[in-house]
């Protein structure tokens, strides 16, 4: 049974090998993109990472979805995500929190809610679904 | 020693180009798994020659066009010798005719071998040489890509999507420390090219600034470098080797 501190950490470790960055700048609020300056090609190598560290098994778009907002045009307007758009949002990503983005849903601000935090609370909702948390 | 300890693997090094290669790779420290298709006796006598000079080497049969058979290759590679540091794809085959009359299975083989091994191959090591930020990757393209010969549309289509393979890549791993490099070899004796430079071999000396044909030393040469520490700044490029053949000068 792992508690939210233990996993925080264990994400913390994987994030420093995963990023080359020192364990010193990672905040939860930390944006992987923004902040520890993640590329394209860093998402693959945390995915897979996060699953040899807590043994699970990360289906492809669910922790990282990609192109969330492209399934219907009317998920976002004039630059900022819609209604329907959040609704989507909510139901790809449940582990997600959208408290801040909601205020001001810009399409370009979305990569912000990829932080330490939410890599966390997915691995916590994962661990608790197979009773590892 | 500037390889000491690092593991390459070469395709196609039994002979020509890549067995060059792969004493090259020896010579500087390197262990190195030499894959060959057909060529058994002279694969394992070439390992066989590199560790009685105390080197580390084995040879493994593998089709390149085979992407689960490249995938298993690599797996025993890293079981045997470690993880890949340095890659060369050199395996390559030519099936030359007009293309009226090229068959579409011969465009497929030399597509499937030049192009897909070079892919399948790539496919193998890329994650692990990311994860790792380090890792080399050397494809053995061809000048005939920019510099076209009748009845090898086959042969051009594939070494230009070799050269376009190698920059996309490159771009890719770049932030990784991984480099992707190429080197494009002109009319170089090996048996690949024996039978065009017996039928022509005087003709096409006169479009070769150097008048002679290359060694696979001469290629093998730069794919060490590429392969070092010295070209750790490089990424992304097609290295011609022809004597100045692509210059397009006429004989003087």
């Amino acid at each position: 049974m792992a508690t939210k501190g233990e996993i925080y950490s264990k994400v913390s470790a994987t994030l420093v090998e995963a990023l080359n960055v020192d364990e010193g700048v990672i905040q939860p609020t930390s944006t992987l993109q923004g902040d520890l300056g993640a590329e394209s090609i860093d998402f693959l190598d945390i995915v897979f990472r996060l699953e040899r560290e807590f043994g699970i098994k990360i289906p492809r778009n669910e922790l990282f979805p990609e192109a969330v907002f492209q399934g219907d045009p009317e998920f976002v307007q004039n630059g900022k995500v819609t209604v329907k758009g959040l609704e989507e949002l909510k139901e790809k990503m449940p582990f997600a929190d959208l408290s801040d983005f909601e205020k001001n849903p810009e399409v370009t601000d979305f990569s912000n809610l990829f932080t330490v935090d939410l890599i966390t609370r997915y691995i916590e909702g994962k661990l608790r679904a197979e009773g590892k948390a | 020693m500037r390889l000491k300890d690092k593991v390459a693997l070469v395709t196609g090094g039994s002979r020509g180009i890549g067995k060059a290669v792969a004493q090259g790779l020896a010579g500087e420290g390197a262990k190195v798994a030499i894959i060959y298709k057909g060529s058994k006796e002279a694969a394992e006598a070439l390992a066989g020659e590199i560790i009685s000079q105390g080197g580390q080497a084995l040879a493994l049969q593998a089709d390149v066009a085979d992407y689960n058979r490249a995938k298993a290759v690599v797996e025993e590679v890293e079981k045997a010798l470690g993880p890949v540091d340095i890659l060369v794809n050199n395996a390559g085959m030519i099936h030359d005719d007009l293309f009226v009359r090229l068959e579409p299975e011969q465009w497929n083989q030399v597509l499937q071998t030049n192009l897909g091994g070079t892919f399948n191959f790539c496919h193998a090591v890329a994650f692990s040489m990311l994860r790792r930020r380090a890792g080399r990757i050397i494809n053995v393209s061809s000048v005939a890509a920019d510099y076209v010969n009748p009845g090898q549309t086959n042969y051009s289509a594939s070494k230009g999507a070799v050269n376009s393979f190698t920059r996309s890549l490159a771009v890719e791993l770049a932030s990784r420390g991984v480099t992707v490099n190429a080197v494009a070899p002109g009319f170089i004796e090996t048996d690949m090219s024996a039978a065009v430079r017996n039928k022509a071999g005087d003709l096409i000396k006169k479009f070769i600034p150097m008048r002679r044909f290359g060694q696979p030393e001469d290629i093998a040469k730069v794919v060490l470098f590429l392969a070092g520490p010295d070209s750790s700044y490089i990424t992304g490029q097609v290295i011609t080797i022809d004597g100045g053949l692509s210059l397009g000068a006429a004989s003087g």
